[in-house]
């Protein structure tokens, strides 16, 4: 098993430099966009992107062409890249932004032709301070190049691209919420509907809100084709797809690869086998709020659809391994604390039910659960997510609640005797 | 345009409106579903998830809340199903998880939608044992509300209500998740012309008003609805009271004019009616003091008095706090000792209080507008005194009118507050420092392409005592002219359109003081008024009661014009008494009693009536009810009359709106020379107001505007300074408006320490050094 290197192949190949415009363009940067905008119309930018049968990099895999298609008609229409990568475990978009930011901006501007737009943010977590810098400055050197600004590659079009930070919440990378903080308020999901931001987004007007990882493809599929992109990888998961891999694996990182490969395969060779050579007793497929596989189960294939078949996600390609040694109660606690730490507080069930959960959780790590605590866990987790099935129902706006629910019926439904066995024992009484 | 569409709840099929939303529709047809974010009045979140419910979707059925749910044809709801219940269960758990269950002290508990609704929905028990939340509690956020963020379940309806209704977002969530709470900023208090409001909403105890807080509980309240009085909007209220003591007032959502909201001062201006300083007995002036004395005593000295006086000129000067049928009755005995009795004077002897009373725009040649009419104007016009300090609500009709996609236009000085929400202010260029429009209306191009053929809607009057009528003229007609104009005038004093259609014909304080005759004997009646507190023409009108032979006040307090009387007749107030009102857009709406008049205090009417006898006139009523049914006889509309009996229908109790002729025969000032614009604020030093504890120190304030310009002019830096003029030294707040012209400085007219002020004298404005100088002070 092999990297593919399409988006990262430039950054490996100049490790120095990579994020420098004129090495950019000395690896035929700026091609794609130049030609796009030379030789091409909207609609056919928007059809390569079809044929590509990408779908979107940040954890919910709507195909990208489609979402483009959706875009409703105005005479403002807005761009906005979602660099707000905070899932415990997911750091593909940070090399991205750090390490290749004119890819990122080329992908911009094919998709703000392909769109008609001409005002794009980029919104980066504000912890990214770094690459937030080296966006910045890419940014400025492609204004000076005339690639951005008025008239971009003398094409009579106008772009113009800002970049944002956000204030350290991990719900601002939900689309509708990041667009609420983009415009100065409180980061906290809209209603959906009426605010779908193909729709209503930005500002109220029509706004494609699309993943870095995403819109760095872009380049690539233009200056191939869709259809030598949709040859890469398998069928529903075309192309090649960034893993951050993390845990107790050997050699942990990024590794770009075609998706189809099996979880084992994939921290066999990537992760180089897990640490002290123990064994694997859970991972999760897709960043914190993915249910996690047991050990037993590392022979599902990394594709979109093959990890939702098995009741989990891809999500944003963050794979956590925990080994044979892991307090998985800890483990989840980790979790819900997480979620219960970045709720935005709108939703009652998430305000007030993540908070309770990280609590019980707490009480049997610590050795003070009762007998009762795991019925009462799973019915608070039932509260925030109807009839724990999956994909999840929600009593919330958006999924963050769910998300929190997650390991826990995780936990309960592969490793409840772990939990049991930090629980005073049941004492039975024998009526009859 | 909406359309019926179908659509089916636990089985039923219903009807509806397209757009409607689900929670609406299923109210109208009896299904209700518990909810604590969701307002009618406000716009939607859906953030507690109370209201979730089961809809069927292509995708299988699905929890949506219903407050931000349309109903669409055929849709298939589900209320009531096991999934739904056990969701609703789960919100209640949640939200009492860290809810203090102080209910044994909580002001709201017995009308608390979260006991309620727990009650009706929510789980019999808590699993929840850990420690709960905890935060300082209460704090106080403003001088009227105070704020237990333990029991808040941060629906958000507070914090929308200031963003949306009242535009001035003073309290906002702070922090996030569990840790979110509803705050102010730093140094900045909830001072808000409309902050009650968010205490009537708050579906827990979470915001409480100083004035009400422990005083009762709700099954202890009786309760009676009623009509405010406080400006001419004529908000409905709801008066609570235990133990004969006025506690609460509570708005009414009337569609008609107040929709639920009220301004502060017309919820917390009330205490004053329990005051140890009202009068309650009738007082008679010998020497220097006053004694008691009875009913039956005071009528015969008022017969004595005219008798002895013989022949003189009797004079009412009325204010705007009597029912209409009190009205009635001062235009009967007006009338009668005026020319049927003992003169045969032609013109009219009531002046009615209000510096900026003016002839009006009553004739038929302008059509009337109605508060409904701003939903439907294209284009709002405002030119009057302002709006939000005077007539609170009409300022959230109009906010909410241009929030809809009216068009606003503003014309200067008085209204900066509202000109914030104003597509156009026309202020210095246009409208000269001494109110004079200087352009012709014709050649301001936006308001030419925003009113010509338009729907507009005016609100008109006096900005100021010194402005003609003739400027606003000008403008009113040529709209009336290129538009299609609704008029309002802008009379702001409670009760002031029920003077104006029960009195034959109304006069201003400007002739008041003009037609004083000092070399005749002189009888002066006040009822309900204080002008030498805050008029323009305060010092001659304490010169012409002092000089006046016999002065009769009607009132509840001692105060700067009552002390000035012989007799004092003590009145009563709001809750009181029983009778009819008529608002700005000529709405006759009831007033209920719900107290027993303090005292040996009768109504104004009582007074009259009883002179009136002595006096040998006809008096052909015993009650509220019976002079009603003489008035009612005026109106135009003999169909659906203002009788007590009709305004008890369900379908008026909101009022109906009714007219009559209005006569009113009043000049402009002759000076124009003024070098200080004072102008009337909603909070000032009215008796009523320094009586009531909760809001006196409200109106205690001493402040000034002008822009930087002129600031400049006088070398202001600082925020402090004094305002000098003679001897005379106030230490003031300077705030700077640069909405205002040039060399024009703005003061309030009814605030302590402004009394001596004479706008129409120069005027110096110092610095105050440091905030050392000011503790001097």
């Amino acid at each position: 098993m092999k990297e593919t290197l399409l988006l990262t192949k430039h950054m490996r190949e100049n490790p120095e430099d990579s994020h420098l415009i004129d090495i950019y363009e000395k690896n035929n940067g700026y091609n794609a966009a130049r030609k796009v905008l030379k030789e091409n119309n909207p609609g056919e930018v928007i059809e390569e992107i079809k044929d590509s049968n990408i779908r979107g990099r940040g954890g919910a895999g709507f195909p990208t062409g489609v979402k483009w298609g959706f875009l409703a008609e105005d005479q403002e229409r807005y761009l906005v890249i979602n660099g707000d990568e905070s899932e415990p475990g997911t750091f593909k978009d940070r090399i991205l932004l750090e390490r290749d930011p004119h890819q990122l901006i080329e992908g911009i501007i094919v998709t703000s032709f392909a769109s008609n737009i001409s005002k794009a943010f980029i919104y980066i977590r504000g912890e990214y301070a770094k690459p937030a810098r080296r966006v910045q400055d890419a940014i400025e050197q492609a204004y000076e190049k005339g690639y951005l600004g008025k008239n971009i590659f003398d094409s009579g079009k106008n772009l113009d691209v800002v970049v944002h930070l956000g204030a350290g919440a991990y719900i601002c990378g939900e689309e509708t919420a990041l667009l609420n903080s983009l415009e100065g308020r409180r980061g906290e999901p809209r209603l959906k509907p009426p605010y779908f931001p193909a729709v209503k987004g930005l500002y109220n007007k029509p706004t494609l809100v699309n993943n870095v990882e995403t819109i760095s493809s872009v380049p690539w599929i233009i200056n191939n084709s869709g259809k030598d992109y949709a040859k890469l990888g398998v069928e529903g998961s075309t192309g090649t797809r960034i893993f951050s891999l993390s845990g107790h694996v050997n050699n942990p990182g990024n590794f770009e690869i075609e998706m189809g490969s099996s979880f084992g395969e994939f921290i066999d060779t990537f992760g180089k086998g897990i640490k002290e050579n123990k064994s694997v007793k859970a991972y999760i497929p897709g960043g914190a709020s993915a249910p996690w596989f047991k050990g037993s189960q590392l022979d599902i294939k990394m594709t979109i659809d093959d990890v939702a078949d098995a009741k989990s996600m891809l999500g944003s390609g963050a794979v956590v391994v925990m080994d044979q040694d892991t307090n998985l109660v800890l483990a989840a606690k980790s979790i819900v604390s997480f979620f219960a730490h970045e709720s935005c507080g709108q939703c009652t069930p998430c305000r007030e039910g993540t908070t309770w959960l990280e609590m019980i959780l707490d009480r049997i790590a610590s050795g003070r659960g009762r007998t009762s605590d795991i019925d009462l866990l799973l019915d608070v987790c039932d509260n925030i997510s109807p009839g724990l099935s999956w994909p999840p129902k929600m009593t919330t706006i958006c999924p963050l609640g769910p998300s929190a629910v997650s390991p826990i019926t995780s936990l309960m439904g592969s490793f409840r005797d772990e939990v049991e066995s930090l629980l005073p024992k049941k004492v039975l009484i024998n009526n009859e | 345009m909406s359309e019926n569409i179908k659509f089916t709840v636990d089985g039923k099929e219903l009807e509806g409106q397209s757009g409607e939303l689900l929670i609406e529709a299923c109210e109208k047809s009896g299904i209700h579903i518990p909810r604590f974010c969701w307002h009618k009045r406000l716009e939607p979140v859906g953030m507690c998830r109370m209201c979730l419910v089961e809809v069927e979707t292509p995708r299988g059925k699905a929890l949506v809340p219903s407050c931000t749910t349309e109903i669409t044809e055929d849709l298939v709801v589900d209320t009531e199903s096991e999934i739904v219940t056990k969701a609703q269960e789960g919100i209640l758990e949640f939200l009492l998880i860290n809810h203090p269950l102080d209910c044994p002290v909580c002001d709201k508990a017995g009308e608390c939608p979260l006991q309620d609704q727990t009650m009706a929905y929510g789980p019999g028990e808590s699993r929840f044992v850990e420690e709960k939340r905890h935060f300082e509690k209460p704090i106080p956020i403003s001088e009227v509300i105070l704020l237990d963020r333990e029991r808040c379940i941060l629906c958000a309806r507070c914090t929308r209500f200031s963003d949306e209704i009242s535009g001035d977002p003073l309290i906002e969530f702070i922090q996030r998740g569990n840790k979110t709470e509803v705050n102010t900023f730093p140094n900045e208090p909830f001072r808000s012309y409309f902050s009650g409001n968010t205490v009537q909403i708050c579906p827990v105890g979470a915001l409480t008003s100083t004035s009400y807080r422990f005083k009762a509980r709700p099954w202890d309240l009786k309760k009676v609805s009623s009509t405010c009085n406080c400006c001419s909007v004529g908000c409905s209220i709801e008066l609570n009271t235990s133990q004969n003591k006025m506690l609460r007032i509570l708005g009414e959502d009337n569609e008609f004019t107040n929709q639920g909201w009220l301004s502060d001062k017309g919820r917390y201006n009330f205490d004053f009616l329990h005051s140890e300083n009202r009068v309650l007995n009738i007082l008679n002036k010998s020497e220097d003091s006053f004694n008691e004395i009875s009913i039956a005593e005071a009528t015969v000295k008022i017969k004595d008095k005219i008798n002895e006086l013989d022949n003189p000129n009797i004079k009412f000067l009325i204010g705007s706090h009597s029912t209409n049928e009190e009205y009635f009755v001062i235009n009967e005995v007006a009338n009668y000792l005026n020319k049927d009795k003992f003169l045969s004077r032609d013109s009219s002897n009531v002046y009615f209080s209000d510096d900026l009373l003016f002839n009006g725009y009553f004739d038929d040649e302008y059509s009337k507008a109605k508060l409904e009419d701003l939903d439907s104007s294209e284009t709002i016009v405002v030119w009057c005194e302002d709006i939000k300090d005077n007539l609170p609500i009409l300022y959230l009709r109009i906010k909410k009118a241009v929030k809809n996609g009216a068009k606003l236009i503003v014309f200067g000085h008085t209204n900066t507050a509202i000109a914030g929400l104003a597509d156009f202010y026309f202020g210095k260029g246009i409208v000269s420092n001494k109110f004079d429009l200087i352009v012709n209306p014709s050649e301001i191009e936006d308001l030419k392409n925003n009113t010509q053929g338009k729907k507009v809607t005016v609100i008109a009057g006096k900005s100021t005592v010194f402005q003609k009528k003739e400027s606003l003229d000008k403008l009113i007609n040529y709209l009336n002219e290129s538009s299609e104009l609704k008029v309002f005038n802008s009379f702001s004093k409670g009760n002031t359109f029920g003077a104006l259609q029960n009195i034959d014909e109304v006069k201003g304080l400007n002739e008041f003081c003009n037609e004083f005759d000092n070399d005749a004997k002189n009888i002066v009646f006040t009822v309900g008024v204080n002008p030498v507190n805050s008029s323009h023409f305060a010092q001659p009108i304490k010169e012409i009661l002092i000089s006046s032979d016999f002065v009769v006040s009607m009132d509840l307090f001692i105060n700067e014009t009552t002390e000035l009387a012989d007799l004092i007749l003590p009145t009563t107030s709001l809750g009181e008494k029983e009778g009819t009102i008529t608002n700005m857009e000529m709405r006759v709406m009831k007033q209920n009693k719900i107290l027993p008049a303090p005292g040996s205090t009768l109504s104004e009417w009582e007074y009259l009536t009883a002179i009136l006898n002595i006096l040998g006139g006809d008096v052909q009523y015993r009650n509220e009810n019976e002079i009603n049914s003489f008035l009612v006889k005026e109106y135009k509309d003999q169909q659906q009359v203002a009788t007590f009996d009709n305004l008890n229908k369900p379908s008026n109790l909101f009022g109906v709106i009714n007219r009559k002729e209005i006569n009113i025969n009043t000049k402009d000032l002759h000076e124009d020379t003024f070098s200080l614009l004072m102008v009337r604020r909603l909070y000032g030093d009215s008796s009523t107001q320094i009586n009531s504890p909760s809001i006196s120190m409200l109106g205690a304030e001493r402040f000034i505007e002008l822009n930087s310009e002129t600031a400049k002019k006088f070398g202001i830096k600082s925020q402090f300074g004094n305002l000098v003029q003679g001897s005379n030294s106030i230490l003031i707040n300077i705030d700077i408006n640069e909405f205002l012209p040039d060399g024009l400085v703005v003061a309030p007219i009814n605030r302590r320490g402004f009394e001596n002020v004479d706008p129409s004298k120069e005027f110096e404005i110092t610095e105050a050094k440091n905030r050392e100088e000011l503790s001097v002070n």
